[in-house]
């Protein structure tokens, strides 16, 4: 099973973040998801929502660029996590600032929900500039637009488990899988949002999920600078997913 | 005989009730023509996603976010239903067509049929009974009318377990039977805002005699529930209890199916949207014309906004993207509490924003005259919530682009509480 990492970048400071993201780089996974800091996260949980503020004043565009490809260079791929207000008025010159940091491709939370009128341009400006578009589904995502959405991407899928990142309520893990593998065929689906313990990566892993993408859960121990705690962490969601 | 089968139309047969009670219930989130905006946090530093966990049962809160199309609906939960009235009868108002002289055909379907008068009991009974199957003793909820209070007072009891019902300030001095039967059937019924919560006693402090909003009894209601412990029961707007509501529309559908009938528009009243929403989602394959109809006097299709709002006044439960008038909004006091609402389901109002549902918004004076006429027509005397659906679908039939449609409305519960409409 894939395994993916979710930071707010860059939290909780430039140089703590190079620390704790460079522990993991020997690991084996694949997917680094870097979120970039903005205003309003929106459908994210609290411990994330909060990360934001912080990575707002500490972003730099040339930090940005070392980084993706300190993560490029050991083989993994890179995606932006990006809330679509960060580019309303310039999609074209984001996806090429994107592109040129080193990003493989684009995850776009709100762009079904906030931005769904313009799906079709912004997958358009997306793919133009070469990079990855990542559905975002969920388990309110219509079949219809699902099925939209996927003819116009070709990379694998980000299927939010949780109505947020971060949080648990109660789920009918089997019945979701069954949906969304029924729509999205043999398409490679990663999943995420409020997954934090070897149980229920041990349950996704065996209803037929791909993949997971895990982020709050490793928050904390980086706040406390607390590189035990995150390096037994990084170990366990390793070990699950790889061995 | 069997060789003929296919020449005789169902109705000779005996049909029996759970030939019509589905055995299902349908969620119509995965057929949405668009996705549905998520709920939302506004406070920062919490979640009130996660804190649902802790004021919904936890099988409710899992149909509230799930990707299933159609749930399975206990044999428990069936029984109940049955109990309690349904199916609900669709009758044809053929002396309401005559007094109208309309050409076409009009039918409704009776939610007043069921015991507690309203289709309230639909979304009561599931949520009751997961509560007490989750080992929950008591249910907290607000109730505007009078019928949300009196479903859930009946379904707590039906289950084993207690409810505490937070009734609008004015509701509770303009129905002092709405209280009495809602006593009788077991359940403790307070005025809102209460000295119960700290949200109350901080408006009481400003306003001892504040008539109270749904969104208050709401917040009250939440309030009470997590400083007690125990679970709350929403009677709209939620996505889980418009999809129990749709064993109203999958009813109607099999009856109709029964009368050989194919509606030409389907008519309902909308408070929070569910009786509504209930009726006609499950028509929502078919090319069926569909009329929501609210108060003018609360005027949330003609001067609400599609955009994110509190469910509740307090803020406790997220925020969701529906037409509202603003979650501070204090409606006038019209007789019809249960549209007095300031917000509309998130599924309908994204219905009524993209013009598949179209809207009509009719006066207390209107729906007063709609009640006399249906009950002098059809023998019922309506809810005054309902009769908002009855005087949309008297328009409607007036009008002479109109002539030889067949109109199905839902007449969403009986106002023989409600008398006072007319006067003491
Ligand atoms: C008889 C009746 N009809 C309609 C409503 C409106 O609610 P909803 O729009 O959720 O069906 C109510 C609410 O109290 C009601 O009691």
């Amino acid at each position: 099973m894939k395994l993916a990492l979710y930071f707010t970048f860059p939290y909780p400071s430039g140089e703590t973040f190079n620390k704790f993201l460079n522990r993991t780089m020997p690991l084996n996974y694949e997917y680094v998801e870097l979120g970039i800091p903005t205003e309003h996260p929106y459908y994210d949980g609290p411990v994330i929502r909060k990360t934001h503020g912080r990575a707002r004043e500490e972003f730099s565009m040339e930090l940005l660029k070392d980084t993706v490809q300190t993560i490029r260079e050991t083989g993994k791929k890179a995606y932006a996590l990006v809330y679509c207000n960060l580019f309303e008025n310039d999609a074209d010159g984001f996806m090429s600032s994107m592109k040129d940091a080193g990003f493989n491709g684009m995850i776009l939370p709100d762009l079904l929900t906030d931005y769904y009128s313009m799906r079709r341009s912004i997958a358009s400006t997306v793919s133009s500039h070469g990079l990855e578009l990542i559905p975002f589904f969920n388990s309110t995502t219509p079949d219809s637009v699902i099925k939209e959405i996927l003819s116009l991407t070709h990379s694998w899928i980000y299927f939010g488990l949780q109505p947020s990142t971060g949080i648990r309520v109660p789920l009918d893990i089997q019945s979701m899988y069954g949906r969304i593998r029924n729509l999205c065929g043999e398409r490679e689906i990663i999943v995420g949002f409020g997954i934090n313990n070897a149980g229920i990566i041990r349950d996704l892993r065996k209803v037929g999920f791909d993949g997971i993408a895990v982020g709050s859960a490793l928050i904390d121990s980086m706040e406390k600078n607390d590189t035990v705690a995150f390096d037994s962490e990084i170990k366990m969601l390793e070990s699950e997913t790889h061995g | 005989m069997y060789k003929y089968n296919h020449f005789i139309p169902l109705s000779v047969y005996s049909v029996k009730n759970k030939d019509i009670i589905p055995d299902q219930w349908y969620n119509i989130i995965p057929d949405l023509p668009e996705p549905l905006s998520p709920p939302r946090d506004h406070d920062p530093e919490r979640s009130s996603i996660d804190l649902l966990n802790r004021i919904l049962p936890s099988e409710v809160l899992k149909q509230e976010f799930t990707s299933r199309r159609y749930e399975n609906i206990p044999e428990e939960v069936l029984r109940q239903y049955e109990q309690a009235g349904r199916p609900t009868p669709l009758i044809r108002a053929s002396n309401l067509e005559k007094f109208l002289n309309f050409a076409g055909k009009i039918f409704y379907k009776y939610e007043g049929a069921t015991v507690t008068g309203s289709h309230k009991i639909n979304a009561a009974i599931p949520q009751a009974y997961y509560a007490a199957q989750e080992g929950v003793t008591e249910i907290a909820t607000e109730t505007g009318a009078g019928q949300w209070g009196t479903a859930t007072a009946l379904s707590a009891s039906l289950n084993g377990i207690k409810s505490k019902i937070f009734m609008v300030n004015v509701s509770f001095r303009q129905k002092p039977l709405r209280k009495r039967i809602i006593e009788i059937y077991g359940g403790d019924v307070v005025a809102s805002p209460s000295s119960l919560t700290h949200y109350g006693r901080q408006i009481l402090k400003n306003e001892p005699d504040h008539p109270g909003t749904l969104g208050i009894a709401i917040s009250e209601a939440v309030q009470y529930t997590l400083d007690n412990g125990i679970r709350y029961l929403m009677g709209s707007v939620e996505n889980s209890v418009i999809t129990y509501q749709s064993i109203i529309g999958q009813e109607a559908q099999k009856q109709l199916e029964i009368e050989g009938e194919e509606p030409d528009v389907l008519i309902g009243c909308v408070g929070g949207g569910s009786n509504f929403s209930g009726f006609v989602f499950p028509f929502m394959k078919t090319d069926v014309e569909m009329i929501a109809s609210a108060a003018s006097e609360v005027p949330k299709f003609s001067k609400g906004k599609y955009r994110y709002d509190l469910i509740d006044t307090a803020g406790i439960l997220p925020q969701l993207k529906m037409i509202s008038l603003g979650a501070d909004y204090v409606p006038p006091p019209i007789y019809s509490g249960g549209l007095r609402y300031h917000g509309a389901a998130p599924a309908l109002s994204m219905l009524v924003n993209s013009g598949r549902i179209r809207t009509d918004e009719v006066t207390e004076e209107k729906s007063r005259e709609a009640m006399q006429i249906f009950a002098r027509t059809q023998g019922i005397v309506p809810a005054p919530e309902s009769a908002h659906a009855i005087a949309t679908a008297i328009d409607y039939c007036k009008n002479p682009e109109n002539t030889g449609k067949t109109v199905v409305m839902n007449v969403s519960g009986h106002g023989l509480l409600d008398l006072s409409i007319f006067g003491d």
